[in-house]
């Protein structure tokens, strides 16, 4: 841990070159961070609301997605960057020494940096929204987002350690990986909420330790939402657990993987 | 004498050839399963993991620096440099053995580690920094200094895509020729760029270990370089170490040992022998009068060219000449003896090529026998190969010599009594 610290400015150095790589010779550089779920939104309040007609329980669709989305992009951006830590940066790490957790703990920084920009777009949504009266808002509620951000990363980060590390040998996991966060995606509640789901099916969205994250960040906005502290308890143990396995893994796996690359 | 700063101890790598692991999932939860939990052997496995499949890059490898030393590290390719120097600077974990350092090490294995080819050089410049272990206040300080050593000031805020190959190195060199570590351990990065800026480079590297007292490790294939700029150095064949101790000394035995091989070439049986039915090759041989037979031919060396034949027909008036060739195939000389009457029977001979004559290079001899001045009995082309290696004293130029020969002819400069006629006079 002392040693990540002295390199500090290294971990920096590498958040604000992937920061402003992403956007060189692009038409609207980081404003892409806000498009990208605006139309995301727009596609889902389409088919899911319009089409489907799937409940949001009085809610403007726009908002209760858009709630959803920046809170899934968070994670399955960590999640999936993450993984992808070690094979990215192993023509850096066969070169030169530096701790090896510096890359992937960028990422996560660069992801936090991005869920920014587009949590500032949410606020700017539910902002207009409580304006014009049509959802109730409480500014106290906001402080529930804070936890929900925090464990919702860990658990990214922690999973996406693991994976970075097993990829390395086995590279097609990379594909498996991506179908899994797709079908994850789906217990978890982003388009419709714990309470409407039917009761043979509700034991898998209640494994799922992000389930209570998206009830309690909804909560945060528009203090609707249906979580138990058990739920809570449930995701921390999970993320504490994935966090340091994590870790662990990595630390131990990344230099005898050195001679695998 | 200064304290240790760097000491292995028994290091050795093993690396695995082909497949690492099972190759399979499957057949790698198999293995963990039978051999972990259940304690048995698993016969895929056996087969596999074998010794023809492995090799150790380096083997017990001892080796103890001192603060404010040199070395150089020289071996063929595959000799284990590479795998050393990534063990010593912490990139990959030997197998076997420990090694402890004290103080921060830089490490320069490559060049523009870590470069974003999108962003500008100014970018760049922090970037490789920061990777090569510098902190962010440190850059700051010499970030003049290092636009400087580049020379690419007008094109600090271009993206480094559009830098030619040659600015792509000299940024890069510049950053790491900054640095302040320790310990700096250098591979052979210096092959890039041009001659202008090696030496540039080389001068720095010796100007931080002689004046600073920086500690550096140092591979390349450029023995010249080594043996101005190391005090000490190891020797690797085969991931073993061969020789270490005076670079100097070692950096000749190296090239001795490499250059044996084709200076000689004898024939006992005429049916083998080159030749034909007038003259039958039995011995060619390139004998240098070295003080040490461990050292290589340098500059200086006289050399004596040997041969014997069978010359199969009598009473023929015969000559033999002696060809040098560089190895590009240009003629360096073509010398023959006054053609004379000579019997059937084995005839021998020799020529001397002085030293202080040839310049640094590679060359092979060729022998030719001729009947009557004009017609060719036989020609035996390229046959003994041979370097010549470089030699310099008291100079602080390591460039290429050019030309084909470098004889001491004397050459002399003096002051001239003629005033200079002055325009306003």
């Amino acid at each position: 841990m002392r040693e990540l610290y002295a390199y500090k400015d290294l971990l920096f150095r590498l958040v604000r070159k992937d920061f402003l790589s992403s956007y060189q010779q692009t038409l609207l550089g980081p404003f892409w961070l806000m498009f990208q779920p605006l139309v995301t939104v727009i596609i889902y309040v389409l088919v899911f609301h319009a089409v489907i007609g799937v409940s949001t329980e009085g809610i403007p669709a726009f908002l209760y997605y858009l709630i959803g989305i920046t809170l899934w992009n968070l994670f399955s951006n960590i999640l999936l960057n993450t993984s992808y830590a070690f094979v990215q940066s192993a023509h850096i790490f066969e070169k030169v020494y530096f701790p090896r957790l510096i890359s992937p703990f960028s990422i996560l920084i660069l992801n936090l940096l991005r869920f920014g920009i587009q949590f500032l777009l949410l606020l700017l949504a539910a902002g207009y929204f409580y304006i014009f009266k049509k959802v109730d808002f409480n500014p106290g509620y906001l402080l529930f987002t804070v936890p929900v951000i925090i464990i919702t990363s860990c658990l990214g980060f922690g999973a996406g350690l693991i994976f970075s590390i097993i990829t390395v040998k086995y590279k097609d996991l990379l594909n498996l990986l991506d179908l899994f966060t797709r079908l994850l995606m789906f217990i978890c509640p982003i388009f419709y909420s714990l309470a409407i789901v039917p009761k043979n099916v509700k034991w898998l969205v209640y494994l799922n330790p992000l389930s209570s994250q998206f009830e309690m960040f909804r909560y945060a906005f528009l203090g609707k939402g249906t979580f138990h502290y058990v739920d809570i308890l449930y995701s921390i143990g999970f993320m504490i657990c994935l966090l340091f396995a994590g870790i662990a893994i990595f630390n131990k796996w990344s230099d005898k993987l050195i001679d695998v690359v | 004498m200064t304290p240790i700063i760097i000491h292995a101890e028994n290091i050795s790598k093993l690396y695995h050839l082909g497949k690492i692991g099972t190759g399979s999932l499957r057949r790698d939860i198999q293995h963990w399963w039978k051999g972990q939990i259940l304690g048995k052997d698993d016969p895929y496995f056996k087969s596999v993991q074998d010794e023809r499949n492995s090799i150790w890059a380096l083997k017990n490898v001892n080796f103890e620096i001192r603060e404010g030393e040199a070395w150089g590290i020289i071996g063929r390719n595959g000799a284990g440099k590479s795998t050393f120097l990534k063990i010593l600077s912490r990139i990959v974990k030997p197998t076997e053995g420990t090694v402890k350092g004290r103080g921060r090490i830089s490490s320069l294995l490559e060049v523009g580690t870590g470069f974003h080819t999108d962003l500008t050089g100014r970018e760049n410049i922090f970037i490789s920094g920061n990777i090569l272990g510098m902190n962010k206040r440190e850059i700051q300080q010499k970030f003049d200094e290092i636009v400087d050593f580049s020379g690419i000031e007008k094109f600090l805020d271009t993206p480094v895509k559009r830098y030619s190959s040659g600015m792509y190195v000299r940024l890069a060199f510049a950053v790491a020729a900054h640095l302040e570590p320790d310990i700096l351990i250098v591979d052979e990065v210096l092959a890039v760029g041009d001659a202008e800026f090696q030496k540039k480079c080389l001068g720095k590297m010796k100007d931080d270990s002689s004046k600073i007292g920086r500690t550096v490790i140092f591979v390349s294939h450029n023995l010249q370089a080594i043996s101005n700029l190391c005090t000490q150095a190891i020797w690797l064949e085969k991931g073993r170490v061969c020789a270490r101790g005076d670079s100097k000394t070692v950096v000749n035995n190296y090239l001795g040992s490499e250059n044996k091989k084709s200076w000689k070439q004898e024939f006992f049986n005429l049916d083998s022998a080159p030749g034909n039915n007038q003259i039958k090759v039995l011995l060619f041989e390139l004998e240098p009068q070295l003080s040490s037979p461990l050292l290589p031919i340098d500059i200086r060396t006289p050399l004596t060219v040997k041969f014997k034949f069978l010359n199969l027909s009598d009473n023929i008036k015969l000559a033999v000449g002696i060809h040098l060739f560089t190895i590009t195939g240009e003629c360096i000389f073509d010398v023959s003896h006054t053609p004379a009457t000579y019997k059937y029977g084995i005839l021998e001979g020799e020529c001397h090529i002085p030293g202080q004559f040839l310049n640094d290079g590679s060359y092979y001899l060729s022998i030719i026998f001729v009947k009557d001045s004009s017609e060719v009995l036989y020609y035996y082309e390229e046959s003994l190969n041979f370097d010549v290696e470089d030699f310099r004293e008291n100079l602080n130029w390591y460039g290429k010599w050019i030309g084909c020969v470098r004889p001491q002819f004397p050459v002399t400069l003096r002051q001239s009594e003629v005033k200079i006629p002055l325009l306003n006079d």
